[in-house]
């Protein structure tokens, strides 16, 4: 009785070493194996937070739905409105409504981005231009006749039904549906040549294939930005000839003056 | 019907994305306000960012997100730039109505 339970106890403990071999290799800094041959080693590291939540209940298509209906109201908000700031607001309403698409779409960092680039940045320009502004609009639409309005609004309407009709004929390549929970994928992680599996759409993710395949578009996209904030300013920048600005202190030196200034005179009728 | 209104798939995100794209193309038509144009022309991005998610989730291929990331970077690279013009035309003009930005024309 005592060597059988004797046995059992070894056939255990070595499951359990065998089931814990992954992270024990992990555990390890360089695995003699790794050291000899560099063929890849296959341990799998799983992410502490592995995304299983299969989605494909009533309440997910309600929820759809509901941000779909805000998305479409908060767009056609934007266009129909004659206040700006009742359309800056709408603009609002549906970049949250697409935030929370993208989170159906297991999209989870382009989400928050969008939440904090759009909803935040972006709209926080657009309500500053706004008060800059602060004129209510004339007119708000472009005046047509009854024959442009008709050939515009069948233009529209051929227009929807053939995008419609496209793309719900679109079959996808898995059988999967966009509500169930996307499959993790597979980076290749540190130096012991481990593969990692991450959450689709995590930071990770999107990070390894925005600093791996497309590390020379992100430094492209930060001179863009670069020269778009340049572009700006200088496009932006009050003349200081104007006649509204001519009670502003002038500190600028005196040939940077006659240069603005001859920059107006000529640049300034266009 | 009831497969359409409880089964959500990829097509519904691909409508949505079409009709908020053409939402976004009416209002850069009909409206006279550059501002609402420049929303307008935000709306279509955005529109053509949920395309590239919705394909990137369709095919597994996480370079869809990338694009998005990089569609973003550029659209607010262009409000930037945008809402300068805007600016500097209403500072010359006193007012953004597009259809009397007619100088270039004579």
């Amino acid at each position: 009785m005592r060597v059988l339970l004797l046995i059992l106890t070894m056939l255990l403990t070595l499951g359990a070493v065998d089931a814990f071999a992954p992270s024990l290799a992990i555990a390890d800094p360089i695995p003699a194996q790794a050291v000899n041959k560099p063929t890849r080693v296959n341990i799998t590291k799983r992410s502490p937070h592995s995304d299983k939540i299969e989605s494909k209940d009533t309440g997910m298509a309600l929820l759809f739905w509901g941000f779909a209906a805000a998305t479409l109201g908060g767009a056609l908000f934007v266009v129909t409105r004659r206040n700006l700031i009742a359309a800056v607001m709408g603009m609002v309403g549906c970049f949250l409504g697409i935030s929370a698409v993208y989170m159906m779409l297991y999209a989870s960092f382009l989400s928050v981005i969008q939440m904090l680039v759009y909803a935040g940045a972006i709209m926080v320009l657009f309500v500053f231009v706004v008060m800059i502004l602060n004129r209510p609009e004339d007119e708000p639409v472009a005046p047509t006749g009854r024959a442009g309005q008709a050939i515009g609004g069948l233009a529209i309407v051929y227009l929807v039904g053939r995008l419609i009709f496209m793309l719900m004929k679109v079959q996808p390549p898995n059988p999967l549906t966009a509500v169930q929970a996307p499959a993790p994928i597979e980076l290749p992680g540190d130096i012991l040549n481990t593969t990692e599996k991450v959450d689709w759409g995590s930071v990770k993710a999107v990070g390894w294939d925005l600093f791996g395949p497309g590390l020379f578009v992100f430094e492209a996209i930060s001179i863009l930005l670069l020269i778009a904030v340049v572009g700006a300013i200088a496009v932006a920048r009050p003349l200081h000839e104007d006649q509204n600005n001519a009670g502003e202190p002038r500190d600028i030196p005196r040939d940077e003056a006659a240069t603005n200034a001859e920059a107006a005179h000529s640049g300034g009728h266009a | 019907m009831s497969d359409i209104l409880f089964n959500v798939g990829y097509g519904h995100f691909l409508v949505l994305a079409a009709l908020l794209f053409l939402i976004g193309t009416a209002g850069v038509l009909i409206r006279r306000n550059a501002l609402i144009i420049l929303m307008s022309v935000e709306l279509m991005l955005n529109a053509a960012n949920m395309t590239l998610l919705t394909f990137s989730r369709m095919w597994g291929d996480i370079s869809g997100h990338t694009f998005a990331l990089i569609v973003i970077a550029v659209a607010a690279a262009e409000a930037a730039v945008g809402l300068a013009i805007v600016v500097a035309v209403f500072r010359g003009r006193r007012n953004v109505d597009v259809d009397r930005l007619t100088t270039l024309r004579h």
